[in-house]
């Protein structure tokens, strides 16, 4: 039994001399090299599995096996295996470079004025190889009425994502979104439009036609003018009944035509806004 | 009345049959800390419906070696790097299997207007890796994807699907 042991031990240390194994890459960046050292002799078959990325190649075991930065261009777990008598594996991890360009998400494209956290955007940070970068970064967010900053936050990215959200501001118009991450920007455009109609006033006279009616330049709560093509409904009340027309608003003013041949009350409305009553005599 | 029972067993079959590789993937989906929009019930049970759907193309496309079921669950940058696994794959003589999938999954992110969601998923799996139809390597592997998916007009796809050492 004595004799016995010696010789095992030589034989286990014999395979354990012959038998292949590597060490793979504690960390590794996106697009670039990477060396996979293996140890053993002869020849063995290595196997790379990822994202992207599958061969197989013959390598001689003891010498290094190159991984080429093509290979590594997607970010995410890697398997490598080698194979000769046995298989071994070993997986290691390829992450994002450096930020190349942004994702940029703004939403709404079209906003009333002065609506409570209307505008809002999201950053997504990608490298050259349109990897997520999770590597917290900061991100910085400027609104801008024509030259005038109307609204900035810089946020951090977490888990790959910085984000905002705001008001709209007070006077219709173009609102530029820009964000920019070191180097890297990117811009969007808001289009700032008037809110609902308010303060309605309407003035009109009997024609032979009927009466014409007609509001006064229609604008918001703040003074922008309300875009043509938005309703304004006209309603004449006279003792034989009730009719109401609708007119788009053209260049600022909404104007109708009534048949009304008695005397005649006309209100007007448009969206959840009303207007002044207007009071005509019955036609002579 | 022959026909009638043909196609009953057809469409059983049929329905067994998506049952079967639905239900090789187990997913479960936790909503409830996503920000700063919160997730809709319905919008929910979509992405969870979807997600899962999406494994199950994984795993058959990467099996068969077949870019077939990529289509649908998958665009812009996870499709490309799934298109590429596969198409290396056919060149190689490789597949890969992805036996007993389960995964939890924790929605992190959900953009104000409801355009892009970030999920984290723990997957386990039982990875096996083939040359030729030849096992060469198995290990049941624990694997932390970042996952973006964005709604198209009746489902939600993945965009990115990127394998990370930790959240």
């Amino acid at each position: 039994m004595r004799r016995l042991l010696p010789i095992c031990a030589a034989l286990c240390f014999a395979v354990l001399c012959a038998a292949q194994d590597m060490r793979a890459p504690a960390s590794a960046v996106a697009g670039e090299d990477a060396t996979i050292s293996t140890n053993g002799s002869g020849k063995a078959t290595f196997y790379l599995l990822g994202p992207g990325v599958s061969y197989k190649s013959e390598v001689g075991l003891g010498s290094e096996v190159r991984l080429k930065a093509q290979d590594l261009q997607n970010a995410g777990e890697y398997f490598a295996v080698l194979c000769s008598d046995t298989c071994r594996s070993a997986s290691f991890y390829v992450t994002a470079g450096k930020p190349a360009s942004l994702t940029f998400l703004v939403h709404p494209s079209r906003v009333p004025v002065g609506l409570g956290d209307a505008v809002s955007g999201v950053v997504l940070p990608f490298d050259q190889f349109r990897n997520l970068v999770l590597a917290p970064a900061t991100v910085s967010f400027q609104l801008l009425e024509g030259t005038a900053s109307v609204f900035s936050h810089s946020s951090q990215t977490r888990d790959g994502i910085a984000w905002f959200r705001t008001a709209s501001q007070k006077s219709a118009g173009t609102l530029q979104v820009d964000a920019s991450l070191g180097d890297l920007s990117a811009r969007r455009a808001v289009q700032q439009v008037a809110s609902d109609p308010c303060n309605l006033r309407i003035k009109g006279e009997r024609t032979k036609a009927g009466i014409l009616v007609q509001t006064e330049p229609v604008r918001d709560c703040a003074g922008n003018p309300v875009p043509d093509g938005t309703i304004v409904t006209f309603t004449a009340t006279e003792a034989s009944g009730r009719s109401t027309v609708d007119a788009p608003i053209k260049q600022g003013i909404a104007r109708a035509q009534l048949e009304a041949p008695g005397a005649t009350v006309i209100s007007v409305a448009s969206g959840v806004a009303m207007g002044n009553e207007l009071r005509i005599g019955a036609q002579p | 009345m022959n026909r009638s029972v043909t196609i009953l067993v057809l469409l059983l079959a049929s329905s067994l049959g998506s049952l079967a590789a639905d239900s090789v993937v187990h997913v479960e989906l936790d909503a409830s800390k996503a920000a700063p929009r919160s997730v809709e019930s319905l919008t929910e049970q979509a992405i969870l419906r979807d997600y899962r759907f999406a494994w199950t193309s994984i795993a058959q496309a990467l099996e068969f070696n077949t870019l077939d079921p990529l289509e649908g669950a998958f665009t812009g940058e996870s499709k490309q790097a799934l298109s590429q696994s596969v198409t290396s794959q056919q060149r190689s003589g490789l597949s890969q299997r992805y036996v007993d999938q389960s995964h939890k999954v924790q929605a992190v992110f959900y953009a104000p207007e409801g355009d892009v969601i970030e999920l984290h998923d723990t997957a386990e799996y039982q990875l096996q890796i083939l040359d030729s139809g030849k096992l060469i390597h198995e290990e049941h592997v624990v694997v932390h994807y970042v996952v973006l998916m964005t709604p198209a007009a009746d489902r939600w796809m993945v965009r990115h699907l990127q394998a990370v050492p930790q959240f």
